[in-house]
């Protein structure tokens, strides 16, 4: 459900792309999505259809891209991959890590004629 | 075969509401009206809330609220009961109000004029988060019941909101609830977010609570 309505979010961006390119068709859509952002890219690609339905993009294909999150250990400024290593530093076993990235969520590009 | 091109966007997502929500929220500040998005869990006692923060503070302030539910309209039947004037909105199967809906809220309300505009948002503590309303504070309700590691589980709701009400601490003894670790635990993802200790029940903290509200919409 919360993933639908983001959905719909997204098929008006991409519809607002098309109407100022004077775009004919739209091949595929490109995400990007943080690990950290609550949106679960399974579920994405499982309400595309129902969102795009009756528009120009019944036919579009949909892409994830999933973009790591990385932390920086507190104490020993590691950069790490944290869901990898289950927030804990790699280097010193530090549990104080500040989050740089991973909450992302990105309409990045469409392919489109 | 047709050529395709690509066509760069990278566009936050949420960016269109984001501008939307700030607009909104500038013209209602110009409007010298102050919108209040209340937020929680199902079952976390925003209703029940409401009803004593208006109560408390009808008397001083004109107050309209708008209640966003999936369906039914419950909640705007047990708020009216109150003397204010509300509004209920469906959102028709989603679970968060954004920007744009909330526009078309204050449009029906015909809520020019008022002092406070109180928004009772879909109960989740998903969703709502990640949608800017166009509010001026956002306030979210935790109920003891729900458990003092909800900050852990659902970190951007706490980081969203200016005020946060832990409500039901009426019936904090029959719980595993540790008021000063769920504190410490918010205060580690927003630092600056005020907490009140309330009962929506008993009365306690509304005091408190609502005197803080009144001096925030009255620019105090």
């Amino acid at each position: 459900m919360h993933e639908l309505g983001i959905m719909f979010h997204i098929v008006d961006q991409v519809l607002r792309v098309v109407e100022d390119n004077e775009l004919s068709e739209v091949e595929a859509i490109v995400l990007q999505v943080g690990e950290l952002s609550s949106v679960v890219p399974r579920y994405l690609h499982a309400c595309f259809p129902a969102a795009t339905s009756g528009t120009m993009l019944e036919s579009t294909k949909l892409e994830v891209e999933v973009l790591t999150a990385n932390g920086i250990c507190q104490n020993c400024n590691k950069v790490f991959a944290v869901i990898e290593y289950d927030r804990v530093c790699p280097q010193c076993y530090s549990e104080d890590i500040e989050i740089i990235s991973g909450s992302e969520f990105y309409l990045k590009e469409i392919r489109a004629c | 075969m047709r050529e395709f091109r690509v066509l760069e966007i990278k566009e936050s997502i949420f960016e269109d509401n984001n501008k939307d929500a700030q607009e909104l929220r500038e013209q209602l500040k110009s409007e010298n009206t102050f919108l209040l998005n209340l937020m929680s869990s199902p079952g976390a006692g925003k209703t029940t809330t409401l009803v004593k923060t208006i109560e408390s503070l009808k008397e001083r302030l004109s107050i309209a609220v708008m209640e966003a539910d999936i369906d039914s309209d419950v909640d705007a039947r047990t708020i009216s009961e109150t003397g204010v004037k509300v509004i209920q909105l469906h959102t028709g199967g989603m679970c968060h109000l954004d920007a744009d809906m909330t526009r078309q809220g204050l449009k029906g309300l015909d809520a020019k004029g008022t002092d406070l505009v109180i928004l009772e948002n879909v109960g989740n503590l998903v969703c709502p988060a990640e949608f800017d309303t166009g509010a001026t504070k956002n306030a979210m309700i935790l109920s003891v019941p729900e458990g003092d590691d909800k900050p852990l589980k659902y970190p951007l709701m706490f980081k969203v909101s200016d005020v946060l009400l832990i409500n039901k601490i009426d019936v904090m003894e029959y719980f595993d609830f540790d008021l000063d670790l769920c504190i410490e635990r918010v205060k580690k993802l927003n630092p600056n977010i005020k907490i009140f200790p309330i009962s929506a029940k008993t009365g306690e903290g509304i005091k408190e609570w609502t005197d803080w509200l009144y001096n925030e919409v009255k620019g105090e």
